[in-house]
């Protein structure tokens, strides 16, 4: 890019350093940074609107989020953005996680872990298609993602119900046209009694086998497929009692070591992120928190980063290993704990 | 440093209104005999009011005693733009507006009906809602109490609890609500005057180029490090183009840019296409096609400008190509509403685009903060058929480009060389000995009309 300053008649020409030559009608000449920083030449001073103008940051391309309009008025209210140091440092290169226009399907995505993966990847550019029991957090998560430029697909199912979970993936598919990732959360969690057993076979076993059966045509399709199931360390090491919980995470892990097996030679990779204890507002912590002070207390203490993690930490080990930069990685337990267990992980 | 020691200059005085030098240029007025269509009146007014204000304090950019007037008298008492209507389409559908620490709640009733509501529950004082969204009622997630749409109290959890809340009493108050051109204006003074008289003739203005039968394109909320109106003062006139945006100089009628003031809002006309006063040489029209498309010397041009044909007839030609299919009416605007930026100004701070320029800004202070603030650039786009979901708001951080917005174009490196000075003129704001700035007497009319404004407002 070459202009002439219409006052001056002044040329600035961008280098292939991205610095800028400028010459000035009698042939003196400085380069200097899009900033207005001198470098070097006997031109010590040149206009900075201009220079940022042909040599700053230049327009970013148009994402296929931004394309289709989506829906929804944004949030009132400035989300907590962080500062970018990208153009003070101009030798760190960002990792691209490559999932700008893919399309995920994230299981109980409205609300603690399930959506803050939703929201992650919403943010990378994917399109998403939620699924869960209440309708009203539903639909909140989805003004939630759609305000972050994601096309949203939602679907109130009880993941139980191995029909309507099938029939939501497929469905999600179609919508969305098409499947890179498939982000399986859904859990029954803990609790006493046989009943509970056969409940959380139903919902975490069958709800990822079955979910994961349903996505699979789509994620062939794909060239980047992958699966992410959300373990937990209470498969690991012993937590205070047995429970069902703990048991089938236990299956979760074995069946997507197989599952990695048997897709690898279909390009579908399949991981595992295992949370240790997750503390958030209306989480299982915070209810421990209040009922079972003494057990709060010990898992604190037992977490060697001196504090639990938060579901956007869970997020984001999910959302790489979902992604295409993970592309080695298939069959992998990552644990995200905080040095919560003990055992020593080869 | 005391007033006294800066006293009152003469030549400050206000040159009485529509009097005072011009820029030698061609006049607006003089460009628009040469169009090619029926010029229509509302680009032939001309309107100068009498403005005082020739300088202002300091302080009114950088003290939070002064940002505390302005909630009090301003923002508290004034009319506001505080969203689209078609950002709250259905039954339930709610959203907030912000300003400074304020929270408004605006809502569409069963009745379809849209009404506005301090975003609080009566009950202790938590906000209402905390995103927009659509709910059947208005429900505080502390302990429930619960309002229909139209503010009237629907229940509480332990209603024996409460024998001293009388429901008549405990309607959620209402805030005033108006609507123009698809934006939903808000008044928190219950005494306002009343919306019609406030807008004046603006509608009128925008008879030709309807901005309800627009759809949000785009939204863009930037944090900017200054004070709102010194962000805002940087798009409201055309004396800043020599400078800060030189590359399109050969293309842009700048120092002959036409200035308007009326009650509430004014205008300034800017021409493009058309040389700058400041050339020490007359361009080709090839040269001002390429200077407003930023044409690299090296690079082949994407258009020539056939002989016999200016560049702004040839401009107006390819914008009505390009608009013809979602507004059909284009084919009769001037060459003028195709080349030209009718910028307008509505107190305190909404600045909707004339003709099919897209461009509206908006300029908020950044919470209470009076160093900071929030300028939002939204584009209304024309379409045709089913109305587009308006965009969601785009947000970037104080640092961030505005390049990271390709949805707002071309534009998005203009912006740039704008918001380039503005944390700048914060910093020599505040490092200033002096106590004043200063106005241009025609060029910084709008500035001036604005400043007249605030102080009416103060004064009340």
């Amino acid at each position: 890019m070459k202009l002439r300053h219409p006052l001056t008649h002044d040329t600035y020409e961008v280098r292939s350093d991205g610095t800028v030559l400028v010459k000035t009608p009698d042939g003196v000449e400085g380069i200097f940074r899009d900033d207005g920083q001198w470098v070097r030449g006997a031109l010590h001073e040149a206009d900075p609107h201009l220079l940022g103008f042909i040599a700053g940051p230049q327009l970013k391309r148009r994402g296929p989020q931004a394309a289709n309009a989506p829906t929804g008025g944004g949030p009132a209210l400035p989300p907590q953005l962080s500062r970018h140091s990208r153009s003070d440092n101009g030798g760190n290169r960002e990792m691209d996680l490559g999932l700008e226009g893919r399309k995920a399907i994230v299981t109980a995505g409205s609300r603690g872990i399930g959506l803050s993966i939703a929201e992650l990847l919403a943010d990378q550019g994917c399109d998403i298609a939620i699924c869960a029991r209440g309708e009203e957090a539903l639909e909140v998560a989805r003004k939630n993602l759609e305000a972050r430029g994601a096309k949203v697909y939602t679907a109130s199912l009880d993941v139980s119900d191995g029909e309507a979970l099938e029939s939501f993936v497929q469905t999600a598919g179609e919508e969305l046209g098409g499947l890179d990732i498939f982000v399986s959360n859904a859990s029954a969690g803990g609790g006493p009694g046989l009943p509970a057993w056969e409940h959380a076979f139903a919902i975490d076993v069958m709800g990822t086998v079955r979910g994961i059966g349903a996505a699979t045509p789509f994620l062939k399709a794909s060239d980047a497929g992958s699966v992410v199931v959300i373990g937990s360390t209470a498969a690991l090491e012993f937590l205070g009692m047995p429970q069902a919980y703990n048991a089938m995470k236990a299956a979760l892990i074995s069946h997507a070591s197989d599952m990695a097996q048997a897709l690898a030679p279909k390009g579908v990779r399949v991981n595992v992120v295992s949370p240790g204890p997750i503390y958030f507002e209306g989480g299982n912590w915070e209810m421990i928190k209040q009922a079972m002070p003494a057990m709060y207390e010990s898992a604190l203490q037992q977490c060697a980063i001196g504090r639990m993690g938060s579901p956007e930490e869970v997020a984001r080990a999910v959302v790489f290993l979902a992604s295409p930069a993970a592309s080695l990685i298939t069959g992998a337990n990552l644990v995200a704990d905080g040095g919560f267990t003990k055992r020593t992980a080869f | 440093m005391s007033a006294e020691s800066n006293p009152p200059i003469a030549s400050l005085r206000a040159v009485p209104a529509g009097e005072g030098p011009r820029s030698s240029g061609l006049t607006y007025q003089e460009l628009l005999d040469t169009d090619t269509r029926t010029v229509p009146d509302v680009l032939r007014m001309e309107s100068a009011r009498e403005l005082p204000v020739v300088r202002v304090p300091i302080d009114r950019y950088t003290s939070r005693e002064f940002h505390d007037l302005e909630v009090e008298k301003v923002w508290k008492k004034t009319w506001q733009f505080a969203c689209r209507e078609d950002d709250i389409p259905e039954v339930g559908d709610h959203t907030l507006y912000e300003i400074a620490d304020m929270s408004v709640l605006i809502v569409r009733g069963e009745d379809r009906l849209i009404r506005a509501f301090p975003n609080t529950c009566l009950h202790r004082g938590r906000a209402l809602k905390d995103r927009p969204g659509r709910s059947p009622s208005l429900r505080c997630p502390f302990h429930s109490w619960e309002w229909n749409l139209d503010g009237s109290l629907k229940a509480l959890p332990c209603r024996w609890d409460f024998p001293h809340v009388k429901r008549e009493e405990f309607g959620l108050p209402q805030y005033g609500t108006a609507t123009w051109g698809g934006f939903v204006f808000i008044n928190m003074d219950p005494n306002a005057e009343p919306f019609d008289a406030f807008i004046g003739d603006l509608p009128n203005h925008f008879e030709r180029w309807p901005l309800e039968d627009r759809y949000t394109e785009a939204h863009v909320a930037h944090l900017m490090r200054c004070n709102w109106k010194a962000a805002q003062e940087a798009f409201m006139e055309a004396y800043h183009v020599i400078s800060t945006h030189p590359q399109i100089l050969s293309g842009i009628g700048d120092a002959n840019s036409q200035y308007d003031a009326w009650d509430n809002f004014s205008r300034a006309i800017t021409a493009n296409m058309t040389p700058s006063p400041h050339l020490g040489h007359d361009p080709s029209e090839q040269e001002m096609l390429e200077s407003i498309l930023t044409t690299s010397l090296d690079a082949e041009p994407s258009f020539r400008v056939p002989d016999g044909m200016t560049a702004r007839e040839l401009f107006a030609q390819m914008a009505r190509m390009q608009l013809q299919a979602n507004a059909p009416s284009v084919t009769l605007l001037t060459d003028a509403e195709l080349n030209d930026s009718f910028y307008y100004s509505l107190f305190p701070n909404m600045h909707p685009w004339g003709a099919y320029n897209k461009i509206v800004y908006r300029f908020r202070p950044n919470g209470n903060d009076p160093d900071t603030s929030i300028m939002e650039v939204i584009y209304l786009a024309p379409f045709r058929g089913k109305r587009p979901s308006p965009a969601p708001i785009h947000w970037l951080d104080y640092d961030e480009p505005w390049t990271e917005a390709p949805e707002l174009g071309p534009l998005a490196k203009v912006f740039a060389q704008d918001t380039f000075n503005l944390p700048n003129v914060q910093r020599g704001l505040k490092s200033a000995s002096h106590t004043h700035v200063t106005f241009a007497h025609y060029q910084e009319t709008k500035i001036r009309h604005f400043h007249t404004l605030l102080d009416q407002y103060l004064s009340q």
